[in-house]
């Protein structure tokens, strides 16, 4: 057989164009069709419950007291006339934590947190979270759980 | 005739037109016709008309991929039947549970048998995998092959964590918050992935949604469609692992161009590779038709009959409506991903994400990393007793941990002694 191996490895300039075009039309078509099936599985409206809440009157909570917000996982924490509010999800998996004597501790895989929400032993890397306080005109709490802040930012009535 | 009479039946429905029509060649007699039978059925004609003597025996494959295959299959049967009562709705899941349970006949049984399915197929897909890796079966050219059989072991995993939260109860509500979180570890990727899993920030009707897709459709057919790939391979790669087969892989290499022109080839000649029946020796072989089918069909009634047996005493667990306030304490994962909520537990980057990580990065190369090409064939070959002993210890090193997670960790993930009570704990908000 004759083989002709020269002519097999030159390409042609069109033969250049068209397979560059080629190969770039099909590349094209891949991302754009694979970007757009990601961004189809990446919802734009969300059902879930707004961060912002009421937390109801100041007064609801005693002088000292550390309330627990079953339906919006938050801790209320009153002293004087100071107000601030602390995330109960665990920085660790997300479980509930609990309420103990002199801090919080998750259920889940023993994280231990002190009163201000830093880590004292267990998995969890870092604190956790403390949420704005702010007073509505109704004279109302009004919690953003949208918006952390450092633990020593209070809320003063 | 003294054939019994469902037999004399099948043998006179066979030689009617409209019986040769559907099966071509009847109850075959001879071995030209036990040949026929299993080359013109479509459900016989995936497996070999001879097989290898070695491939038979039950003390060398211990049947574990066949049992992780007919659980599969069991699955899917019992899965396709929970689908018609199953609505993937948070408020009405639970219910549906419920409904299963007391108003649906049979309908416990059904669910029990796709839960205990479910979870001896993870076990023994596991199994599978340590027979494979002690006899050196995933070694060329069953490299690939073993490949396809880690992503079938993921698919594994993934089609058993999906399918644990559509009963939505408490159980599934903290394993998937905890399992959900754990990937939103994974660096650069893990906060996004997570919220694309969940399709938002909560484990809710979205994340359910998903799930179920993933469960019923999306994972199925990818699995399904791996399993076929790894069937054919099995028989393409010269059907299962032997001691004394040759390496066919150097067979045929001829580049096509410098092959000699003054012949004529069969396509046979020009494939590359191992065909089905390099290094089989007649004398080895025996007829598929009974010996393989046979066996088959009896290993896959005993699946059945322990599947079914475990349904019908043991009732699949069903706690609490999912409560997102209070997790159930411990929070636990199913029991195959406890050795990893146990590594979570000391820290969930090292834990959950680099040491899972690397244990599939290794798995995958794990054929082309190991290219000693003895002790193929043969259980704990000492040839192999480095690449034995490494994976015993991570084997062993799984067990123990998953050990202690399932049974030594009690209330707040705190060390307990199975024998004694667990210390109560007193909660207080």
């Amino acid at each position: 057989m004759n083989h002709s191996h020269l002519d097999h490895d030159a390409v042609s300039r069109r033969g250049f164009f068209q397979l560059t075009l080629g190969w770039l039309a099909g590349a094209f078509a891949a991302a754009a069709t694979g970007a757009a099936g990601v961004r189809f599985l990446v919802p734009n409206v969300l059902f879930e419950p707004g961060q912002r809440f009421k937390a109801g009157k100041p007064d609801d909570y005693p002088d000292g007291s550390i309330t627990f917000l079953e339906d919006e996982r938050v801790f209320l924490v009153r002293h004087g006339n100071t107000f601030r509010c602390l995330s109960s999800v665990c920085t660790h998996l997300g479980c509930t934590v609990n309420r103990t004597s002199n801090g919080y501790h998750c259920p889940c895989h023993g994280s231990v947190f002190n009163n201000q929400g830093n880590v004292v032993s267990g998995p969890a890397p870092r604190a956790l979270n403390w949420f704005m306080v702010t007073l509505s005109k109704d004279n109302r709490l009004l919690v953003d759980k949208g918006q952390d802040v450092s633990e020593e930012k209070y809320l003063v009535i | 005739m003294n054939a019994p009479l469902p037999k004399r039946i099948w043998l006179w429905f066979t030689k009617t037109r409209v019986g040769r029509s559907i099966f071509r060649v009847g109850l075959p007699e001879s071995n030209l016709e036990r040949s026929q039978a299993m080359v013109s059925s479509f459900l016989l004609h995936v497996q070999p008309a001879k097989v290898n003597r070695h491939a038979l025996r039950a003390s060398y494959s211990l049947g574990l991929g066949l049992i992780s295959l007919y659980l599969f299959f069991i699955l899917i049967g019992t899965g396709v039947l929970l689908m018609f009562y199953y609505v993937p709705s948070t408020a009405q899941a639970y219910d549906v549970m419920k409904d299963l349970q007391f108003v649906v006949s049979a309908g416990m049984v059904v669910r029990n048998m796709h839960r205990w399915a479910a979870h001896l197929m993870v076990l023994f897909v596991m199994l599978h995998m340590c027979r494979v890796f002690y006899t050196g079966a995933y070694k060329a050219p069953r490299e690939f092959n073993w490949v396809l059989g880690v992503g079938l072991f993921l698919l594994t995993l993934g089609l058993s964590f999906t399918g644990y939260l559509l009963p939505w109860d408490q159980l599934a509500f903290w394993a998937i918050t905890v399992g959900t979180n754990i990937a939103g570890y994974a660096p650069f990727v893990g906060p996004k992935l997570k919220f694309l899993l969940l399709g938002g920030n909560i484990v809710g009707q979205d994340a359910l949604t998903r799930f179920y897709a993933l469960h019923v459709i999306v994972l199925p057919m990818i699995a399904g469609l791996m399993v076929s790939i790894h069937l054919w391979r099995v028989r393409k790669d010269g059907g299962l692992s032997r001691p004394d087969e040759q390496l066919g892989d150097e067979i045929a290499t001829i580049p096509l161009n410098q092959l000699p022109t003054n012949k004529s080839y069969g396509l046979m000649e020009l494939a590359r590779g191992t065909t089905p029946q390099v290094g089989h020796n007649p004398e080895d072989e025996v007829f598929s038709w009974p010996h393989l089918i046979f066996r088959e069909i009896l290993l896959f009634l005993l699946v059945t009959a322990v599947v079914l047996f475990l349904a019908v005493f043991w009732n699949a667990p069903l706690e609490e409506f999912a409560n997102p306030i209070h997790p159930p304490n411990p929070a636990k994962a199913p029991w195959y991903f406890l050795g990893l909520q146990e590594l979570v537990s000391y820290s969930a980057f090292w834990g959950g994400v680099v040491v899972p990580g690397l244990l599939v990065t290794v798995l995958v190369m794990l054929p082309y990393i190991d290219r000693n090409r003895v002790g193929v064939g043969r259980w704990f070959a000492r040839e192999r007793v480095v690449a034995n002993t490494i994976f015993s210890v991570c084997v062993v090193v799984a067990i123990v941990l998953t050990i202690i997670g399932t049974s030594f960790r009690g209330p707040n993930w705190g060390w307990v002694e199975p024998w004694q009570n667990p210390p109560t704990i007193t909660e207080g908000h």
